[in-house]
């Protein structure tokens, strides 16, 4: 054991300190995976951290609550108390309000003056008055000073406390928020405490056996596990695309042990000679590599943490225009994410050196005393790679037409890394066919220089594959995305088009998060109708609903307008015709994510909770739709207000009559419904806005992408630095020759160029195969949505030049190494 | 009496290692002239490489002066000295030092190639004529034998027609068939393209093909043999 410590001493970590920048190269890379797989990880619970309701934290934690689409009827609390249960119900209520100084927060009521669930009135400073009196989170007393007083909607309520919590909200009293909201019949839920006497399995069924059909009882924590399902696709997808930089890293790794072993061949055989044993070299390499690893992982943990600062708000940004309201709450790194980070760089190492160290282990004892041994290349049997490559890429190709597993495109990112490695074990046949082709005009154009770094590259072909492959893998990563989002955009400009006809849209002041549908003031749509101009008005209801444990958007507007003015596209089928069938039929219409997440099919009957009532409604279409992956079902107005009949009004689509000046018929609604908390937009605005969100969404994405190439960029300049170290002799032999210093600068910078060129080919072809399955599989299956393919080529011709242009610059501090060699050293080091 | 291609006057080289000083060479003076073989002999370490490698330019004197055409080589610049390395000395080196990622013919050529020369390949390949080897032209090094890869470094030392041969033990690595060849292919450089040539050996079949035996000690030269073929 001593011995293998002292061996480990001298071969291993002797030269790790003498290549102190190549060592430095490959834990930086390393660190940069494994720091943007635990950035993801924790900027992405901390977005999602804070879906818990901040009300548990003053009201405690209830044992059941009823819930229903379109809301709780109160009278309920009522009927229940009455039921032979051991079990106190109370009303719950989550609005979002104007509040001064502080733009919308949430307001939460609860039955504060109930007497058995007085601890905040417990806590509260003297008898407190409800009907005025609020209880403030320490965040948001925090943002505003600490008030004493709270303006609400233009009401004025006194502070009583505040609730210690990190996210911002006000609690206050079901009738002073009844008031205040001007709705006394609807609750959002009716939160159920039971006694510690009764039976949580006999309650429930009791509470389920008295409520009408349409009415759910659910035990605590169904919201959250419904958040938690509702973000799966878009969190398993952002971190799927945090792994491409470990992918790399791992192609890195596996360079930088190869370019150990071929160094250190003379040395290990000498060591076999001597009598270590094959698993003696094997450990060797593979404690190396797991150094890199753990090394990595340290550093990277750190880095990591730092990067989860800077992108929780990114996330939760999206999350909040695509899902569901959230505010981001502290970024905790728990023990479990660092294990898992310190496994995943670990494990990555370990395994990306386990080849090269298995070549050690068969270096056999007479290559100590081989002459000339350094210069054999990794040898490559390219022919037969590239038959494994075809090979793979058949498995891919199959894999990709395998459904979804749970929701998950499981097999589509098997898919995915099958393409990887088949274009990772072509890479040598690329190499070969491109250089043999180029090699006469590098030749003729950089002379000497072009031609041994053709020659070069080819001689090693092994390590050069590796390279290429590494950097082509963060191209393709960068070019499917960029392809994937590029399509996605065209594709959702072209549906805002279609979707966007109206002139004029009016929607309630207040947040625009996802899920957000707060109501019109009721006289609006009569208002707006009276306007001058205005030829149409289309009232929108909407609001989020439950179905079949999945939340989703339920809406209904007037389908004859919608027809009249062509808003819609459908899968298949008649627009117009599925349109004209809605109103007063049992009918409704299903975007396309909708769809695909719950398997229906036009003509399938929908079964929906509306209020107290289950109603069976058959689906006449399904319609492309962009804004909301957790999907639409779209009623005619008539169909909605048979069941649900107060719903209020959240949207309004206002169409102009021709030739008229739509700027002046918007001032005209401002002035009609002025004094209303509304907010009224042109067209343009919501086109741009809908940019805006997208743009924002896949931000992300390119930051994550970015960080892959600089990965794949520090691995390139280790790789060159490696091939300049080890041609040291031949580079010295070349000044001998006559070459001048910038001659031999100017190969490893022809290297670099080429090296950059075959990553952007081999990239290329990958990412275009990546971004079909990014586009017809992956998202298809996680998010539902059809993507018409339209590559964005002038920016990908621009991200190749970049990337190519980067590798170059990777050549810049090798080439200066190359150049300043003392010729005599390297050619008498023999 | 015609200047010498080479010459080495009172020079001295000395090496810092850690606090020591290392005298490699100490007050060498030496000239080679035009068509002739000089042959440096002596035990390992006695100065032999270091000489070499001031007499081609790749190493300075710490004191005296090496004159290759009559010009000081420490009062070059590096393009200078470049330009001296590729136009007027040829290296040969015992281990042959040949590139295994170029073809024969491209090895050959690689000197013409770093200094823009026109119709490198043909003259390339009219160098391995002229050392026998045509016929490889398109093979790598690895596929030749030993002797044939020191023919082949020859013809690269001699693509550029040098006045300097510099050769560093050109047959120690070689069987005495092999090593007889490169010989004969050593002294014609001298005769038939005038070259002056300087040679590191320790192999009295080499010394035979010299007209000016020098023999080295500790840094120093001993004596020198010289004699009328």
């Amino acid at each position: 054991m001593r011995s293998l410590a002292s061996l480990f001493r001298t071969l291993i970590v002797r030269p790790l300190k003498r290549d102190r920048l190549r060592t430095a190269l490959t834990v930086a890379s390393m660190a940069l995976g494994v720091a943007v797989v635990i950035a993801i990880d924790l900027a992405g619970d901390a977005a999602v951290g804070s879906f818990q309701s901040s009300l548990t934290t003053i009201v405690g934690k209830t044992d059941l609550e009823i819930l229903a689409n379109g809301g709780v009827d109160q009278q309920w609390i009522g009927r229940l108390a009455q039921l032979p249960v051991n079990a106190r119900f109370a009303p719950g209520l989550e609005r979002q309000a104007e509040i001064q100084g502080a733009g919308f927060v949430t307001v939460y009521a609860a039955d504060f003056v109930a007497e058995s669930n007085a601890d905040i009135s417990r806590s509260a400073k003297g008898p407190a008055d409800w009907e005025r009196a609020v209880v403030v989170s320490e965040a948001l007393a925090n943002r505003l000073h600490r008030p004493t007083t709270l303006r609400i909607q233009g009401h004025d309520f006194q502070v009583l406390d505040t609730a210690p919590a990190k996210t911002e909200f006000v609690a206050l009293d079901i009738a002073a928020a009844q008031q205040l909201f001007g709705d006394y019949k609807k609750l959002d839920r009716i939160d159920v405490f039971l006694s510690p006497r009764e039976d949580l399995n006999r309650a429930e069924l009791a509470i389920r056996a008295a409520l009408p059909p349409g009415y759910e009882v659910n035990r605590p924590g169904t919201r959250s596990d419904e958040n938690q399902r509702m973000l799966r696709a878009f969190r398993w997808n952002l971190r799927v695309l945090s792994y491409i930089s470990l992918v790399v890293g791992a192609f890195l790794i596996y360079n930088t042990i190869s370019v150990s072993v071929v160094r250190r061949r003379p040395e290990i055989g000498i060591l076999r000679a001597l009598g270590t044993s094959r698993g003696g070299v094997f450990w060797l390499f593979l404690t190396e590599a797991l150094l890199f690893g753990i090394a990595g992982s340290v550093l990277g943990i750190a880095v990591g943490r730092l990067m989860a600062s800077g992108i929780v708000g990114l996330i939760a940004q999206t999350v909040n225009s695509l899902y569901t309201s959230s505010r981001p709450s502290e970024i905790a790194l728990t023990g479990t994410s660092v294990v898992v980070a310190m496994a995943a760089g670990t494990l990555v190492a370990f395994l990306s050196a386990a080849g090269p160290a298995r070549a050690a282990m068969r270096v056999a004892p007479t290559e100590a005393m081989g002459r000339g041994s350094r210069e054999t290349a990794v040898r490559v049997g390219y022919l037969r790679n590239l038959i494994f490559a075809a090979l793979l890429a058949a498995a891919g190709i199959a894999a990709s037409r395998v459904r979804a597993i749970d929701g998950k495109p499981v097999l589509g990112y098997i898919a995915a890394l099958l393409a990887i490695g088949a274009g990772a074990l072509a890479a040598p046949a690329l190499v070969l066919g491109v250089v043999r082709v180029l090699r006469p005009p590098l030749k003729t154009v950089f002379g000497a220089e072009g031609l041994l770094a053709a020659r070069s590259l080819t001689a090693s072909l092994g390590r050069t594959s590796v390279v290429v492959a590494a950097l082509a893998t963060a191209i393709a990563m960068m070019a499917s995305v960029g392809i994937m989002v590029g399509s996605f955009r065209e594709t959702v400009m072209v549906w805002l088009d279609t979707q966007l006809r109206a002139d004029i849209y009016i929607r309630a002041a207040g947040p625009t998060g996802a899920g957000q549908y707060p109501p019109l003031p009721p006289q609006t749509p009569a208002l707006v109708a009276a306007v001058k101009g205005v030829a149409a008005v289309d009232t929108f209801h909407g609001f989020e609903f439950r179905y079949q444990n999945e939340r989703a958007i339920l809406g209904a507007g007037n389908m004859e307008i919608v027809k009249r003015y062509g808003g819609l596209r459908f899968l298949s089928g008649d627009s117009s015709a599925i349109l004209a069938s809605l109103p007063n039929q049992g009918r409704a219409i299903v975007s396309e994510p909708f769809a695909n997440k719950h398997n229906i099919r036009a003509g399938q009957q929908l079964s929906l909770n509306l209020g107290e009532r289950q109603v069976h409604v058959t689906v006449a279409g399904i319609y492309y739709e962009y804004s909301s992956e957790r999907g639409y079902v779209v009623l005619d107005r008539s169909t909605l207000l048979k069941y649900l009949p107060g719903q209020p009004a959240t949207n309004i689509a206002v169409y102009l009559d021709p030739g008229v000046d739509s700027a002046a018929v918007q001032r005209q609604i401002q002035n009609a419904t002025a004094g209303l908390p509304i907010l009224v937009a042109p067209n343009q605005l919501l086109r741009q806005e809908g940019v805006r969100i997208f743009d924002r969404t896949f931000a992300i994405t390119y930051a994550l992408e970015g960080v892959a190439i600089i990965v794949a960029m520090l691995g390139a300049a280790n790789a060159l630095l490696a091939l300049v170290l080890d041609r040291r002799r031949e580079l010295g032999l070349l000044r001998y020759l006559g070459a001048a210093p910038l001659q031999i600068r100017r190969m490893i910078l022809v290297e670099a160029g080429l090296l950059g060129l075959l990553a952007n080919i081999l990239g290329l072809i990958l990412g275009l195969a990546l971004s079909l399955l990014l586009i017809f599989v992956i998202n298809k299956q996680s998010f539902g949505w059809t993507i018409q393919f339209h590559p964005p080529y002038g920016l990908l011709a621009a991200a190749l030049s970049l990337v190519w242009l980067v590798t170059v610059l990777a050549g810049i501090y090798p080439a200066r190494v190359a150049s300043r060699l003392n010729p005599i050293e390297v050619i008498h080091e023999e | 009496m015609p200047s010498p291609r080479l010459e080495l006057r009172s020079v001295s080289r000395t090496y810092q290692i850690n606090d020591q000083k290392l005298h490699a060479l100490q007050d060498v003076s030496l000239a080679a002239e035009a068509g002739t073989v000089t042959a440096l002999l002596g035990r390992s370490g006695c100065g032999k490489s270091t000489l070499l490698n001031l007499a081609g330019a790749m190493d300075f004197p710490s004191s005296g002066d090496v004159l290759i055409e009559g010009r000081s080589t420490s009062s070059l610049n590096e393009a200078d000295l470049t330009a001296l390395r590729r136009k007027r000395i040829g290296f040969v080196f015992q281990f042959f030092q040949l590139l295994p990622t170029l073809t024969v013919l491209e090895n050959v050529e690689l000197p013409l190639l770093l200094s823009g020369a026109p119709n490198s390949a043909k003259t390339a390949r009219d160098r391995l004529q002229w050392v026998g080897l045509d016929d490889r032209a398109t093979s790598l090094p690895h596929q030749l034998s030993g002797g044939q890869m020191q023919r082949v470094a020859v013809a690269r030392a001699l693509v550029q027609s040098p006045d300097i041969l510099i050769a560093d033990e050109p047959t120690g690595n070689l069987d005495t068939g092999s090593g007889d060849q490169v010989l004969n292919l050593i002294s014609r450089c001298a005769t038939e393209f005038g070259a002056a040539v300087l040679m590191a050996t320790h192999s009295a079949e080499a010394a035979a093909i010299a007209q000016v035996r020098v023999r080295m000690r500790d840094g120093r030269i001993e004596n020198i043999d010289r004699r009328q073929n």
